[in-house]
């Protein structure tokens, strides 16, 4: 009790307190730039720490991370861009309720549920720290890759038009992720010889290239509406944050399972908030009394993606204070922060310091509460930007999505593979083809392959994947998604009377 | 094609037309690549070598490609085919804008190291709102101030507040 309330007692002061209100703020505008992730604005926060208190710089930058996954819903809702790779799932839903004049109600529902997973993940947290971080460590490559293949079945739920071409795209993600040295013994991998390519195709460059310049050229496919100042969304821009919070509630079990998939994810090193609010789309569809909504402005997929990525903020630090190992690059740096400090991060830590662990319990809660409070004073604002006309956003959207992908590893070669991209994306876009399975490729690739080689390095006998029992209890999982897929798509068929693989023309 | 044109059915014909021949040019891709792969050498330190994984995703763009052009194929009425270039040139020049953004970008993007960012971005704002925006004083009024203030506004934010400095071009 002493420690909890020396913790509580360092970060209620008017300083911390200062800090982290400016920490959320700069944590939302960050992830609200599309290419400018929640990890550079940790990074960016870092040197401004090391001359405060331990537990003061720690909660500004819990303050940047908790405001960082709530920033990416801004653009993701209102320009169909995900701010950051842990709002792709936001787009789905959020920017067609935008766009048919709900953007207020699809921001509201997206803070409030980032404020919710927050609260929940962090319960789970204080709760569940040292046992799930003893059980994700048990975790061998077996399993993990197993649980990407359990990951990958997602690709079923967001196929969108064509089942096929669902499936071209997430292949074409998968092998966009071989590109560049390999993970195991850095050998080079198709870079036919392009200084750019020998290192990679960077996810974020990627990510921006196949959301935003393809979303950005699409809106001048109507040449007459862009001429005549139309902005992005027509009519009255609604905007009632505690009906909306009521809605939230009313949406018990999307929110808490959300939270779930999202603390749990986060927990295991490797993954995060970009594959959480995926997982967590898929499993709110897949419940859903009425899935074929989703993808038309379904608040629950809204819900869902938001509870999802905002969990694993608390997700995250679960590992890291019971084991001392980072979840994501994120936590990783809150890692260094720590050591800068003097304090060495490990199973001891709870017990060393736990002034300092119980204060950043508070802190998350504090910086949830904090991020609520900026979100909602600041939405009018950000509504805005669906008054802006199209031809004022466009390029200066552009702009920063250049910007963002200079800034990531600052090479001007980047700039030109976010053009060929971008081209690449509009392309398949017009051809039909459903772009956040290839994205998922993208993200799941190099886990996959790092685990199944990994795997039969340790041990060569294949059998392994389905004798460890967590490793046969996600393959059976993904048998069963694929079932169930396939059952939904047959009904579907039947219902509708018409193949779900007619063209998209 | 995911436009609706003068002819809807005539559009959607041409747009399964074109998707086939992005399953085709997919599968040539898929089977270049996974000969690419196959010649990566293995290691003998581990099972699976550097193309093991390639290989498999590579083999499972070329099945799905291959179904994806039979699905097309059984699909296509057999006149489609010689109304595929007009149709196509129809669409193109529905989207006329689109073409006209993209090569911006391209020559923006081309521009950046040459002039620095606050220039290319200057002038890049300011040409792609004089092509798309509705011409009044007003407006050109509020495109010179946008392309002024996203271009030297957002050099000076990131130099002066994150430390992160744009390319500042050689000219």
């Amino acid at each position: 009790m002493d420690s909890f309330l020396s913790g509580a007692a360092q970060i209620f002061t008017l300083a911390t307190l200062i800090y982290m209100l400016a920490g959320s703020i700069a944590g939302i505008v960050a992830a609200a730039i599309p290419g400018f992730t929640v990890t550079m604005a940790i990074v960016l926060t870092l040197p401004l720490t090391f001359t405060m208190e331990p537990l003061q710089g720690i909660a500004v930058m819990l303050s940047v991370y908790v405001g960082g996954y709530t920033g990416g819903l801004i653009s993701a809702a209102l320009l169909g861009i995900p701010g950051t790779p842990s709002s792709v799932a936001t787009t789905f839903d959020a920017f067609p309720m935008a766009r048919r004049g709900e953007p207020g109600r699809a921001l509201s529902l997206g803070v409030w549920a980032s404020f919710f997973g927050t609260i929940i993940s962090t319960l789970v947290l204080i709760v569940a720290a040292p046992p799930l971080a003893m059980f994700a460590v048990k975790l061998g490559p077996w399993e993990y890759f197993s649980l990407i293949v359990f990951a990958l079945t997602i690709v079923a739920s967001l196929v969108g038009d064509s089942v096929i071409r669902g499936m071209l795209a997430g292949l074409i993600g998968l092998a966009i992720s071989t590109v560049g040295t390999d993970p195991i013994m850095g050998r080079p991998r198709f870079d036919f010889g392009i200084e750019m390519l020998q290192t990679g195709l960077p996810f974020l460059v990627v990510l921006i290239g196949i959301f935003a310049i393809s979303q950005l050229t699409s809106e001048v496919e109507d040449a007459k509406s862009v001429r005549s100042g139309n902005p992005l969304v027509t009519g009255a821009i609604d905007f009632q944050t505690w009906k909306v919070m009521k809605e939230v509630l009313l949406r018990p079990v999307n929110l808490i399972r959300s939270s779930i998939v999202g603390v749990l994810i986060g927990a295991l090193p490797g993954a995060g908030g970009s594959i959480a609010n995926l997982v967590a789309y898929d499993q709110a569809k897949r419940n859903s009394k009425d899935p074929d909504s989703f993808g038309k402005g379904n608040p629950d997929g809204v819900v869902a993606s938001e509870a999802g990525n905002s969990a694993t903020a608390g997700g995250g630090l679960i590992p890291l204070i019971g084991l001392g190992i980072p979840g994501s690059a994120v936590d990783a740096i809150l890692m260094a922060s720590l050591m800068v400090h003097g304090i060495s991060v490990g199973p001891r830590l709870i017990m060393d310091h736990a002034d300092l662990v119980y204060g950043m319990f508070i802190a998350m809660a504090v910086a949830s509460l904090m991020m609520l409070l900026v979100s909602v004073l600041s939405m009018r604002l950000f509504l805005r930007v669906a008054e802006v006309p199209k031809w004022l956003i466009v390029p200066v959207v552009m702009v920063c999505c250049v910007v963002g992908s200079f800034a990531l590893n600052n090479r001007v070669t980047d700039l030109y593979l976010l053009g060929f991209i971008g081209v690449a994306g509009y392309t398949l876009r017009a051809l039909g083809y459903s772009l956040a399975p290839l994205v998922l490729g993208v993200i799941l690739g190099p886990i996959a392959e790092t685990n199944l080689r990994r795997a039969l390095m340790t041990d060569a006998d294949p059998s392994l994947f389905f004798t460890r029992p967590i490793s046969l209890i996600f393959l059976i999982a993904a048998v069963l998604s694929i079932a169930w897929a396939i059952r939904s798509h047959l009904k579907h068929r039947k219902t509708s009377g018409r193949s779900t693989d007619a063209p998209a023309s | 094609m995911s436009d609706a044109g003068y002819d809807k059915q005539q559009a959607r014909e041409a747009g399964e037309i074109a998707r086939l021949l992005s399953y085709v040019l997919i599968l040539l891709a898929s089977v270049g690549l996974f000969v690419s792969a196959a010649a990566i050498p293995t290691s003998r330190f581990e099972k699976l070598g550097a193309g093991a994984f390639p290989k498999i995703v590579f083999a499972g763009i070329a099945l799905v490609a291959v179904i994806a052009i039979i699905d097309a194929l059984r699909k296509i009425p057999a006149g489609a085919y010689g109304r595929f270039a007009c149709q196509t040139v129809a669409w193109a020049k529905r989207r006329a804008l689109v073409f006209v953004v993209l090569g911006a970008l391209a020559v923006y993007l081309l521009a950046i190291p040459l002039l620095g960012f606050s220039i290319a971005s200057f002038l890049f704002i300011l040409s792609l709102e004089l092509v798309l925006m509705p011409r009044t004083p007003m407006t050109l009024l509020i495109a010179v101030i946008v392309a002024a203030v996203f271009s030297f506004g957002l050099n000076w934010l990131f130099a002066e507040v994150f430390t992160v400095f744009l390319p500042r071009g050689v000219l």
